[in-house]
């Protein structure tokens, strides 16, 4: 194929603008990655690229000493594993029962868990239900309300109906009942349908913050996205400190200290996030497969 | 009603009771989500009845007194609450006509890029931030803007050492920037995947026919892909209009600080604010049902538009 000369210039511009492209999304993490790597006083005095200029490990030290910290990856890796599993559970067990047409009240029960994609009581009867339910502030806030979605049950569903109906109808005959069926011979046949929905619900607890804030005020549940919350709203309220001190004393500076919100909050970032950075290059096509899916559906 | 008839139901009536036996098993493993979805769904929807009381935390629902459509008026006669539509209106909208051409554009160039593992090395950074909770993006986003971090030393490199140290997220006036432009950071990247996948289910003949009518690889653009692209477009377009009153609460929430929050609340925040710090349980209630009603009448006069406009809808 014949290219112009314009064309040529074209591509090299567009490789050029993607490139600079990639650097704009990079370079704000790239950056904290530098910041939490580096000593808190000299931070302060600003210029830090994407290398560390005196390096330290004092502010990961300080994050991963922290209790409450230390507290907050635990109620989420829990939250994660409990909820995923649980929540793939109710799927998986829903999308196999549906699937059956000759189900008497089928499309009753579809239709029942349909509707609430349309309408929902809101955040504040949320709130009532809950605390009927004696769930806020406690750690099955996060499990429960959020155990179900729709339409992770239908992409379930439309897997669990490539599979062929002969095996099911032989597994019957050797006295398999409905359980043993989906367990035995459902499950191990559909893995990558049920990878694909396990890493969805994992991904969504991990990076839930909202639940928390909404939810729960004492500090024994929070979770790490939540503790990014509370040191960005704190180191706020210091900086706001700051600025009033610097108005009234001009000049005479503190001795600064060696870690600062700053440096703080910047390895509380890297931590709570790097798990989601480092894996996410490696599943994205579960993550496209959802964006696809939805599109068709549409 | 005949004999016959009569025996026919009744044997009717007997078997759908043997089927439902045969089938405990399954109604067992659908009754997880059937249990889920009403615990956690419709009796959430019951408690909407609130909107229409004076709502007494002490007194609970049945006992409330009723109060008619008085929070509705105070949704209008209430000058934050005015205030809040106008910003979730503001920031939607700049969103979607700003925002959505650029998704466009990027899935154009995106798909204009012939080394292929160059494209995917692209496309898997700028996923990055979807990946992102909101307040990681919120974080990311006041180091980057700190009075010592990168935004303020490149201000100092272009102007000079002279230049001042500023801090643009205590500024209410930067906030629909703010919204608009981290809004583009976190998802871009990712809303290019949908398009993309419609550009490549055009047809390649039609960019053959094209090439020998004469076209450039530019016009090919306006006359092959993006018509190609067209239902895509409106569907998307159509839910992204639909809605246009959910300002996104993670975003707005993680946004605000002390010099901000007073001018810059939106519907979602309101209710929040309203309903659990301040304890006006009914007047926020009311705030979050007249938005979801709100926000279906829109999605279906856009749709309804949407159809005659271009014969494509979302139902």
């Amino acid at each position: 194929m014949r290219t112009t000369k314009g064309e040529k210039l074209f591509n090299g511009f567009n490789v050029l603008f993607m490139l600079l492209l990639s650097v704009l999304f990079l370079y704000p993490y790239l950056n904290q990655l530098a910041v939490s790597f580096n000593d808190g006083s000299d931070t302060a005095y600003g210029g830090i690229t994407i290398f560390p200029r005196v390096w330290t490990l004092e502010n990961y030290e300080a994050v991963l000493s922290n209790e409450s910290f230390l507290r907050a990856a635990f109620v989420t890796v829990s939250r994660v594993v409990i909820g995923t599993a649980s929540g793939l559970f109710v799927t998986m067990a829903a999308a196999y029962a549906l699937l059956k047409k000759d189900l008497p009240g089928r499309n009753l029960f579809l239709t029942m868990l349909l509707i609430p994609t349309f309408i929902q009581g809101g955040m504040i009867p949320n709130f009532m239900l809950f605390r009927s339910l004696d769930l806020i502030n406690s750690f099955w806030v996060y499990i429960f309300p959020s155990m179900f979605v729709f339409y992770n049950m239908l992409v379930m569903r439309a897997y669990l109906g490539t599979i062929p109906i002969s095996l099911e109808e032989s597994a019957k005959l050797d006295g398999a009942n409905s359980a043993q069926i989906l367990f035995k011979l459902y499950l191990p046949l559909s893995m990558p349908v049920v990878a694909t929905i396990s890493l969805w619900i994992a991904v969504m607890h991990w990076n839930d913050w909202t639940t928390t804030l909404l939810y729960v005020q004492s500090s024994n549940v929070q979770t790490l996205q939540f503790m990014l919350y509370k040191i960005l709203k704190e180191s706020e309220l210091m900086m706001q400190m700051a600025v009033e001190r610097s108005m009234q004393s001009s000049g005479e500076s503190a001795a600064s200290p060696r870690i600062t919100p700053t440096s703080v909050r910047a390895a509380t970032l890297i931590v709570s996030t790097l798990p989601i950075v480092m894996v996410y290059p490696f599943v994205q096509k579960h993550f496209v497969k959802g964006v696809m899916l939805g599109a068709i559906k549409e | 009603m005949t004999t016959p008839e009569k025996t026919m139901k009744a044997g009717h009536a007997r078997t759908t009771w043997r089927r439902i036996k045969q089938n405990k098993l399954l109604y067992a493993l659908l009754s997880g989500a059937l249990l889920w979805v009403i615990v956690f769904e419709y009796v959430p929807m019951a408690g909407i009845v609130m909107a229409f009381q004076d709502y007494d935390i002490f007194k609970g629902v049945f006992e409330s007194p009723f109060a008619g459509l008085k929070h509705f008026e105070a949704i209008i006669s209430t000058p934050a609450l005015s205030k809040a539509i106008a910003n979730t209106l503001l920031y939607s909208s700049v969103k979607l006509l700003f925002g959505f051409p650029l998704t466009i554009i990027l899935a154009l160039l995106l798909n204009e890029l012939r080394l292929m593992w160059f494209k995917r090395i692209v496309q898997t950074i700028s996923y990055m931030p979807h990946f992102l909770s909101w307040i990681a993006v919120a974080s990311l986003a006041y180091s980057f803007f700190e009075l010592y971090g990168p935004f303020n030393d490149l201000r100092l490199l272009l102007l000079g050492e002279d230049a001042s140290r500023i801090n643009i997220l205590m500024d209410s006036d930067n906030f629909l920037g703010l919204v608009f432009f981290s809004s583009v950071f976190k998802e871009i990247g990712w809303s290019t995947i949908i398009f993309l996948a419609a550009m490549a289910g055009v047809d390649p003949q039609l960019y053959e026919a094209a090439k020998v009518d004469g076209c450039s690889r530019f016009m090919q653009v306006f006359h092959v892909t993006l018509p190609g692209i067209l239902p895509t477009v409106m569907i998307i377009f159509i839910l992204q209009a639909g809605g246009i009153l959910n300002a996104n609460f993670e975003q707005i929430i993680g946004f605000q600080n002390l010099y901000t929050q007073q001018d810059t609340e939106v519907i979602n925040t309101i209710v929040y604010k309203y309903g659990l710090q301040q304890g006006k349980f009914s007047l926020a209630t009311a705030f979050g049902l007249a938005q979801g009603v709100c926000s279906f009448l829109i999605l279906y006069v856009v749709n309804k538009l949407a159809k005659k406009i271009s014969n494509v809808g979302i139902w």
